[in-house]
Order: C-alpha cells, then sequence, then structure tokens
C-alpha cells in the first residue's frame, strides 16, 4: 500500500472496490495483515486462525448496467468441491483443491501449483437478485453472473444539464 | 509443511530478442507440477480457459512446447471494474532427456489442467532383480 491509497480523493471511482476507499478501512486491513504477516515469519498461524485458506484464487470483476460478472481462476477442481454462498451485499467463493490421489506420496521434481482450501470474498456494492444468481464452471474458469435488481437499476439517473 | 497463503500470480513469458508475437495477447508461463513415477514422468499444467482444442503440444526432437490460446474476453458492453489475473495465452518449453519413450507420449486436458504423461523408455526403468535361492 502506499500512502496515495490513503487520500480517498485519487481514487478512481470503481464501484466494486468501495471497501478500499474509506481510509480506516485500509488501515484496518493493514493491521489485520501485520499479524498475520509477523505470525507467517515464524511459519505458524495466528492463534486465532483467521486464515484457513491456503491460496488466494485472482478474480476479475465486470459489469454493465444489468449484471455482474465475477470469474475466477480455479483450474482443476471438482465442481463439488466449489461453494459459493451469497449475502446480501457480499459474495463468497471457497473451496478445496484436492491433490490427485495418484500422484500424493509420489517424488515431486517441481511443485509450482498450489493445492489447498481457499477463501474469497468479494463486496457487492449494489443491490442484487439474489435468487436469480448463476454460477458456471468451464475450462477451469468459474463464472458468476449476478444479476442487478430494479431498485439498483433505478437508482441510477442521469442528469440533463441544462443552459440557461 | 507450513501453512502459508499463497498469491497466486502468473508469470508473463519473456520474449526473444527478434521475435514477435502474432496475436495481439499477453503470454503467461503455466506453473507446472513434475512428478516422477516407477513408470512414467508426469507434468501436470495449470491452464485455466484452454481446452482440447486451443492446445498445442509439439515436439521436436527433444525440445517439448506447449501452447495454450485462452479464447475468453471481457463481455460486450461489460466494463472491468476488478482485474487481478491478466487473460492471455500460455507458453512453455521443456526440454525432455533421452529416457522418455518420445512416441507414447500421452496428453488430456480437464477442467483447464493439462496433464502430459511421459512414459520412461524401458532401459531406465527401475527393475527388481529376483534372487534365487540356491540349495
Amino acid at each position: 500500500m502506499t500512502l496515495r491509497e490513503l487520500i480517498p480523493f485519487t481514487k478512481k471511482s470503481v464501484p466494486v472496490k468501495r471497501d478500499r476507499e474509506n481510509p480506516f478501512e485500509l488501515l484496518r486491513h493493514d493491521m489485520d495483515t501485520l499479524f498475520d504477516d509477523f505470525f507467517r515469519g515464524f511459519e505458524m498461524e495466528p492463534f486465532w486462525g483467521r486464515h484457513e485458506a491456503r491460496f488466494s484464487p485472482k478474480v476479475d470483476i465486470t459489469e454493465n448496467d444489468r449484471e455482474i460478472l465475477v470469474t475466477a481462476e480455479l483450474p482443476g477442481m471438482n465442481e463439488k468441491d466449489i461453494d459459493i454462498t451469497l449475502n446480501h451485499d457480499s459474495l463468497t467463493i471457497k473451496g478445496d483443491k484436492k491433490e490427485e490421489k495418484e500422484d500424493k506420496g509420489k517424488d515431486y521434481y517441481r511443485m509450482e501449483r498450489s493445492y489447498g482450501t481457499f477463501c474469497r470474498t468479494i463486496p457487492i456494492p449494489v443491490e442484487i437478485e439474489t435468487d436469480k444468481v448463476n454460477a458456471l464452471y468451464r475450462k477451469g474458469i468459474l463464472t458468476i453472473k449476478i444479476p442487478k435488481s430494479a431498485k439498483a437499476l433505478e437508482e441510477k439517473k442521469k442528469i440533463t444539464v441544462k443552459v440557461e | 509443511m507450513s501453512v502459508t497463503m499463497k498469491e497466486i500470480e502468473k508469470k508473463e513469458a519473456q520474449l526473444r530478442e527478434g521475435v514477435e508475437r502474432t496475436r495481439a495477447r499477453r503470454v503467461y508461463i503455466p506453473s507446472v507440477d513434475i512428478i516422477e513415477r516407477e513408470e512414467d514422468i508426469v507434468l501436470v499444467a495449470d491452464m485455466p480457459g484452454v481446452d482440447d482444442k486451443s492446445l498445442d503440444i509439439v515436439l521436436e526432437k527433444d525440445t517439448l512446447t506447449i501452447d495454450g490460446r485462452v479464447e475468453e474476453a471481457i463481455p460486450e458492453g461489460h466494463r472491468l471494474a476488478v482485474s487481478q489475473y491478466g487473460i492471455g495465452d500460455y507458453h512453455r518449453v521443456f526440454t525432455l532427456s533421452d529416457e522418455i519413450d518420445k512416441e507414447r507420449i500421452n496428453a488430456t486436458v480437464k477442467h483447464g489442467v493439462l496433464r502430459l504423461t511421459l512414459p520412461k523408455t524401458e532401459a531406465v526403468k527401475t527393475r527388481k532383480i529376483p534372487v534365487r535361492a540356491e540349495a
């Protein structure tokens, strides 16, 4: 984090990134991770076990007027091991990427891929149709389509500028 | 075993000097696991967004080249709000030793993971020699 991120005015107004705009949120986030980083140095988990996740998948979020599309790169998962929960204002993707049984305990020459559990929560700043969300897992990419609610659509109004 | 949070960072492939790409795409190096088993060596590569049609595996003498094209793109009319992974193709080159039986290499792809089975030649397979007891 740079000092510039503490200044809210310079932030681009990307709606989904709302949680990062509040400087206190940022500070809290930094304090949270400070202890995690500290404990990580000793190769032990913080005793409150905040991170049950071993790795964190990367996500892309795109949107248009009607929907939000969250895509995550999750190669080699079993779709049964992906757990998606939706709250009124956040989306949580949880899962467990298991090492293939036949590879277990064998001689590894190289191990670059990630295994284990992961958990990722994405804040959603607009009202959404929770019952119309659908998720698709294809070619190792998870795509979650979240339609915005009618109310959220109404809220966006264009204001015309009149000339006197 | 250490419990560390791992950020999956895709590495971008470096171009050799004087080489130009024909596709206006970013190219990433896929993460691989290489596992040795008794009969073969297994190479597992994470290539999300790639399926059997968009994958090219070429073996030229000792050089095994893996190329994966990702056709996925941002949907029409959508704007990107958060971008953490780059959309791009995959490219990685491996050099195989003589110990690999090049005729019997087998490749499968499932859920964006490529699995290459490289069987060992008969000459290098570990053999157990039975000991007979002489009377």
